[in-house]
């Protein structure tokens, strides 16, 4: 497998474009790429930035998302630019998209999706998916269980959804030359590839089990037959107002955590604002009935996930080539000053090309296959791909 | 008989046994479910307890979190400030001092949104110098604005303000202008008369005074760096005018040594051709002069032939200062062939001093060389170099009284060999040293003044070295003698 990628933090986007495309090709031995992965800060995403693009490759399909910053090696790149340009003989692809997310049922959504993945595949063995996700998604679980209706409920998925500068503002998806603000793309890997992921969250549960007496997608109603706002009233002592400015703090550091009894771990739900009666809406859907805790994590413990989640990658011995990163944006917030810490982690012991996005949620399974893919927040997914 | 109990007969106490015993073990079980009840109220109570102490676990956890945030904040701000002062310090273009501020480093100093705009005294708008976070509509409506009055008053109060310190109105105004719920403006104000200011503002919903601080220092900075930018402009102009002004006085001197070549040339010309001129009737002169001597035309009265051998002697020393004079021009205009070989010097010098031992016995004086071993040979003509030795040991024996010495020394220097020929005569004063290579020059001493000279010797020795590629230059001391040293080509 040959992987080219090309980087720049040049400010004019035509400038910026021109760079990473030669860089990647001159990495790519100028082999015809197969697939041309595009991330960028939302600064660079524009209609001209993918029409330039299909100009330089014309005919090579792109997808990508636009993030809070571009994670490449060890480096974390605001402000910038990355193609990631994929050739290998052995790779079998199939590329598709599905628009109006949130006009349509996200089961459908889901379903839609597949079906024309598995088209596109035709009767080629098929590895595993890429999912990327036009920024807050209020029903991502649904999407999820649509996919899985077609591709088989223990298919691994992996993916994550667009992110800015914490404002939820410009978050966009890139499908060859088209800008999308409101759909899903998937990538469905098939031919005889060899991939590994795995997964890192770093959280624990901390105080007792709570009950969602009442949800609708992302937004809990009431937790204990209380206001969903009482837990954290309760919890932090503090009342509405000062709730609101310490909100994000809140929801990077003490995320809600679904109980999965059936895994016996917990799926985080990031809280991203505190509604006028009082309820809380969350990154994705929150099913009612749900039981839940709040979830409390550390620097190191984070840290050490990670350096978790490498191991178990690494565990079986396949080729890389090239490894993804889809990290939470709330990773970032939580290790801040040593965000780089964690891509230092993962490249000291992973020495192959790493490129990556910072999300504001994340989809994978949460262990090895056979293993359903849930939708995170505040986790991180590493995906090696080669030959 | 007594009446014999039947098996009916033992049914109720049966019963009545069982309710007993049922009763009993209700009894039990009310009494385990009561202490179950009372173990679950506990376990309820210490859960309870547990979640009292996460509550206290989890607000001092958010309170330290939030306290590290912030101290790193202030960190990844002064590290962000950093890297713009030395970014700043290296840049002297205007433009280029404002391309410093990138986005990365202003959201880490608290901002996402910036601009800048400046003035000179002779500009009638104000320049926009940075813009981060806004489109072209926005930046257009902004520069149109801050053309009123206003703001000028504000840069002219020289003051920095932001959200946190301006009035209501006024904050508002400029809240709904530049699109952002907090705000910094810094006046920027140069010694030479530049206005501005930069503006950074944040949607976010908080402004601290460290931010604040920040965009001062910033603020202070960006002047600081404009003024050396002016300095360095004013400089660069200065070196500027100096190149230009030393370009043209080259030219002018190139000019003026072409001409002095030209004039040079027609002087060696004129020699050349007035020397060969009088070559032959100083040769029929003299020719003449000797027959008359010889007397085989008759006998001459003896004034006669003291007045002959007058122009005989002083033909003589006439056609000695043609030669010197035709050699010089030939050396100066590379007419002279010669024919560079190996020579040994110590052969050429023995070869000299024989030449020259008579004066020196005639005035006493010591004669001594000394060769070092890498100075064995030199590349030269072997014509010419003798009359370099032959001046410079004649002139040495003229200069140097009853008794004297003189000593040749050799060394290497940088694939040249240096000659140097000492004497104990009596010096050159140090105002003639410059000249003494000039032609016709000739130092004003009381030998010179006695015994005539053409001042055509060292000329014609410095053009001959300088014809192998060698130097010639002179150390001396009045009343202890000189040193005349020379380089040649070694093998």
């Amino acid at each position: 497998m040959d992987i080219g990628i090309g980087v720049s933090k040049n400010k004019d986007i035509s400038s910026a474009l021109k760079e990473v495309v030669l860089t990647a090709r001159q990495n790519l031995n100028n082999q015809t790429p197969d697939i041309g992965f595009l991330f960028s800060s939302a600064d660079f995403a524009s209609p001209s930035l993918l029409k330039g693009l299909h100009l330089y490759l014309p005919k090579i399909p792109i997808v990508g998302i636009s993030t809070f910053a571009v994670l490449f090696n060890s480096s974390i790149l605001r402000h910038s630019l990355a193609l990631c340009l994929i050739h290998s003989e052995n790779l079998k692809l199939s590329f598709a998209k599905v628009e109006e997310v949130k006009k349509n049922d996200p089961f459908m959504v889901g379903y839609k999706l597949a079906t024309k993945l598995l088209e596109g595949l035709k009767s080629q063995n098929r590895s595993f998916a890429f999912l990327f996700l036009s920024g807050i998604i209020k029903d991502g679980s649904r999407i999820l269980s649509g996919l899985q209706e077609k591709l088989g409920i223990n298919f691994p998925i992996i993916g994550a959804c667009a992110s800015d500068n914490f404002k939820f503002k410009q978050m966009y998806l890139y499908f060859n030359d088209e800008l999308l603000t409101d759909a899903v793309v998937g990538v469905l890997f098939g031919g005889k590839l060899s991939y590994n992921f795995s997964f890192a969250c770093g959280f624990s549960p901390i105080g007792k089990f709570h009950k969602i007496t009442s949800s609708q997608a992302n937004i809990i109603k009431e937790i204990d037959n209380q206001p969903a706002i009482n837990l954290y009233k309760d919890y932090f002592g503090l009342d509405n107002s000062l709730l609101k400015n310490y909100l994000k703090y809140i929801s990077t550091f003490y995320p809600l955590g679904i109980y999965l009894k059936e895994e016996n771990k917990y799926l985080l739900r990031k809280i991203i604002s505190i509604e006028e009666k009082g309820w809380l809406t969350c990154q994705t859907d929150v099913p009612q009935d749900s039981l839940i805790r709040l979830m409390i994590s550390t620097r190191q413990s984070c840290l050490s996930a990670t350096e978790n989640a490498v191991k178990e990658l690494i565990k079986e011995k396949i080729n890389m080539d090239i490894l993804f990163v889809f990290n939470s944006i709330s990773h970032y917030s939580l290790l801040y000053r040593i965000a780089d810490e964690e891509l230092k982690t993962i490249q000291s012991t992973i020495k192959i090309p790493l490129i990556g996005v910072y999300t504001y949620g994340e989809q994978a399974p949460l262990r090895r296959y056979p293993a359903k893919t849930y939708f995170h927040n505040q986790s991180l997914v590493l995906t090696a791909i080669g030959d | 008989m007594p009446n014999l109990l039947t098996l009916w007969d033992l049914i109720p106490f049966a019963l009545l046994l069982i309710i007993i015993l049922l009763v009993v073990i209700l009894f039990f079980k009310i009494k385990k479910i009561n202490k179950l009840n009372l173990t679950l109220t506990k376990l309820q109570k210490d859960i309870e307890e547990l979640d009292r102490q996460t509550k206290l676990i989890l607000r001092t956890d958010l309170e330290l979190n939030k306290t590290q945030e912030e101290l790193d904040k202030k960190i990844i701000a002064l590290y962000s400030l950093q890297n713009i002062s030395q970014q700043l310090n290296k840049t002297l273009d205007e433009q280029g001092i404002f391309s410093c501020i990138e986005p990365n480093y202003l959201e880490d100093m608290g901002f996402e949104k910036a601009t800048a705009f400046l003035k000179s005294p002779q500009d009638k708008r104000f320049k926009l110098m940075l813009n981060i976070g806004y489109n072209e509509n926005e930046i257009e409506s902004i520069a149109k604005e801050i053309e009123s009055d206003f703001y000028m008053n504000l840069i002219e109060k020289n003051k920095t303000f932001s959200s946190n310190s301006v009035e209501s109105p006024i904050k508002e105004k400029i809240k709904d202008l530049f699109k952002v719920n907090h705000f910094v403006i810094s006046p920027i104000l140069t010694s030479e008369n530049k206005k501005g200011f930069i503006f950074v503002g944040t949607e976010s919903s908080e402004l601290t005074s460290g931010n604040e601080e920040l965009i001062i220092i910033l603020a202070n900075q960006i002047i600081q760096a404009l003024e050396n930018s002016q300095l360095f402009e004013k400089t660069w102009q200065a070196q500027q005018e100096l190149e230009r002004k030393v370009e043209e006085r080259t030219q002018e001197l190139s000019k003026a040594l072409e001409e002095i070549k030209a004039v040079s040339k027609r002087k060696t010309d004129f020699v050349s051709s007035v020397s060969h001129e009088l070559r032959t009737p100083l040769t029929s002169i003299k020719g003449y002069a000797s027959i008359l001597l010889s007397e085989k035309l008759g006998k001459l009265p003896l004034e006669i032939k003291e007045r002959l051998e007058k122009i005989n002697r002083h033909s003589d020393e006439l056609v000695q200062l043609v030669n010197d004079l035709l050699d010089i021009s030939r050396l100066e205009s590379g007419k002279i062939s010669m024919k560079i070989e190996k020579l040994n010097l110590k052969e050429i010098i023995e070869g000299i001093k024989d030449l020259m031992d008579v004066q020196l016995k005639e005035k006493n004086i010591k004669f001594n060389f000394e060769l070092s071993s890498d100075t064995e040979y030199v590349l030269a003509d072997r014509q010419q170099l003798e009359r370099v030795f032959i001046n410079l040991i004649g002139n040495a024996i003229k200069f140097t009284p009853q008794g004297g010495a003189i000593s040749i020394k050799t060394s290497s220097l940088d694939g040249f060999c240096q000659i140097d020929i000492t004497d104990t005569g009596i010096g050159i004063p140090e105002e003639s040293l410059n000249s003494i290579f000039d032609e016709f020059y000739r130092v004003d001493n009381p030998i010179n003044q006695k015994i005539k000279g053409t001042g055509l010797g060292l000329p014609l020795v410095k053009r001959i070295v300088e014809a192998h590629g060698g130097k010639i230059w002179v150390t001396s001391k009045l009343n202890v003698g000189s040193t005349f040293s020379f380089t040649l080509p070694k093998t």
